[in-house]
């Protein structure tokens, strides 16, 4: 739904760089390895969180 | 008995850090190692009551979201571990509430990270909440887990045996962590972890040096790298000085 | 941290150190072993989904006439030693 708060697995924060990842890389047309770097998120833990993310908030909010 | 210990920093930001230990035994590298991940307390949402939520999430959700925040956690003995503080959050669709967004009512305690979105707010939809940090330790819940990906490794010292014979081709040799080089420390992530980047040519012997460990030691924000280290020592050192007592009673 | 005595002689003790984990124990274990007078020492710790003992015991076993309840008051000085000197070493490079 939401983009998790904190890696699973190393409890790194990468909630804080998701806006910017999506817009420059799902948005965008930058390569994803390369903003993450760029980001530095560095651990592959932390990569998948962001690059395995889907916002659902716009898929769910009319059943409200 | 007086151990003699050296310490010496190869990377240094405010988050992240490597530094080298020499003369400390594996088991108290390790004991530092765990009560830096499970026994220094910072500060975390533990409680929250829900105002008005009318977004998408349910209320335990966005509490557990707002836990996982890091907040700046206070110097030592500014707080007990029975003190709350109480943040409060108020944001009305459409709009993002951000971790930014909560207020609170101490200046000690604020989020160390403000561009982590709660939950994403549609028209109409308001979240109102107040919210409760307590100091605890990560051993009881994860977020209060103040060090992230904390390890050591041995420092590893390489020496040039001599030369590869003039028509054999160098076989990558990895390690990673920091070497040691005549005296000079080298972190690996300058050769790519690739000893035949940095001695093209050579035969190299590397070798594990007894008692020096290179720690790596990254933070969420709630704590800079040497109040982590330091209060860990500290911990370490109050759980002596209690046994200590206990035994002479 | 409580402090219980499950078994005592003149060289051996085994003691409940309630609230520990091992973190301090295996530093304090490993203070112990490096200590003169100390033949043996470990501890074990059982989970906690186990039921029953579920505190650290520690044992020690000591050569010489020495009291292991001496040798453990020792070995805790040693360990707080140890935590302070680090701690200073880790600032005066900070």
């Amino acid at each position: 739904m939401m983009v998790p708060v904190r890696c699973f697995t190393c409890g790194n924060v990468v909630g804080e760089h998701w806006e910017e990842f999506d817009e420059r890389a799902n948005e965008g047309d930058e390569d994803p390895q390369e903003v993450l770097d760029d980001l530095g998120v560095d651990r592959y833990c932390c990569r998948r969180m962001l690059v395995s993310h889907t916002d659902l908030v716009d898929v769910v909010s009319p059943y409200q | 008995m007086s151990e003699e210990y050296d310490v010496e920093f190869v990377e240094r930001e405010e988050r992240e850090a490597r530094f080298l230990v020499r003369g400390i035994s594996p088991g108290f590298a390790n004991g530092i190692r765990r009560a830096m991940v499970a026994d220094v307390p910072t500060m975390a949402i533990d409680t929250v009551r829900f105002i008005e939520n009318s977004s998408v999430m349910f209320d335990e959700q966005l509490a557990l979201r707002l836990g996982l925040v890091p907040l700046t956690t206070p110097p030592e003995g500014e707080f007990g571990e029975d003190d709350t503080v109480t943040l409060s959050i108020d944001v009305e669709g459409p709009a993002t509430a951000y971790s930014g967004d909560l207020v609170s009512e101490d200046d000690l305690v604020q989020p160390a990270d403000e561009n982590v979105p709660i939950i994403e707010l549609k028209e109409d939809q308001r979240l109102e909440a107040e919210a409760d940090a307590v100091l605890d330790r990560g051993k009881d819940h994860a977020k209060h887990q103040g060090g992230v990906a904390i390890g050591y490794r041995h420092l590893q010292r390489v020496e040039v045996v001599g030369d590869l014979p003039e028509f054999e081709e160098q076989e990558s040799r990895i390690v990673r962590g920091v070497i040691e080089d005549d005296g000079e420390l080298v972190p690996t992530s300058e050769f790519d972890h690739d000893l035949s980047n940095r001695y093209p040519g050579k035969e190299v012997e590397v070798e594990d040096v007894p008692n020096a460990f290179v720690f790596h030691v990254e933070t969420d924000g709630s704590l800079d790298v040497e109040e982590l280290v330091t209060r860990a020592a500290d911990s370490i050192e109050s759980r002596a000085t209690e046994l200590e007592e206990a035994v002479q009673l | 941290m409580e402090l219980r005595v499950t078994e005592r002689t003149d060289d051996e003790l085994s003691i409940e150190i309630a609230g520990e984990d091992h973190t301090f124990m295996n530093v304090l274990k490993g203070t112990l072993l490096e200590h003169e007078d100390v033949s043996a020492a470990t501890y074990d710790v059982n989970p906690e989904q186990s039921g029953g003992q579920t505190e650290p015991i520690l044992t020690i076993k000591t050569e010489d006439d020495v009291d292991p309840i001496d040798a453990l008051e020792e070995a805790a000085g040693d360990v707080r030693d140890k935590a302070v000197s680090f701690r200073e070493a880790f600032e005066a490079a900070a």
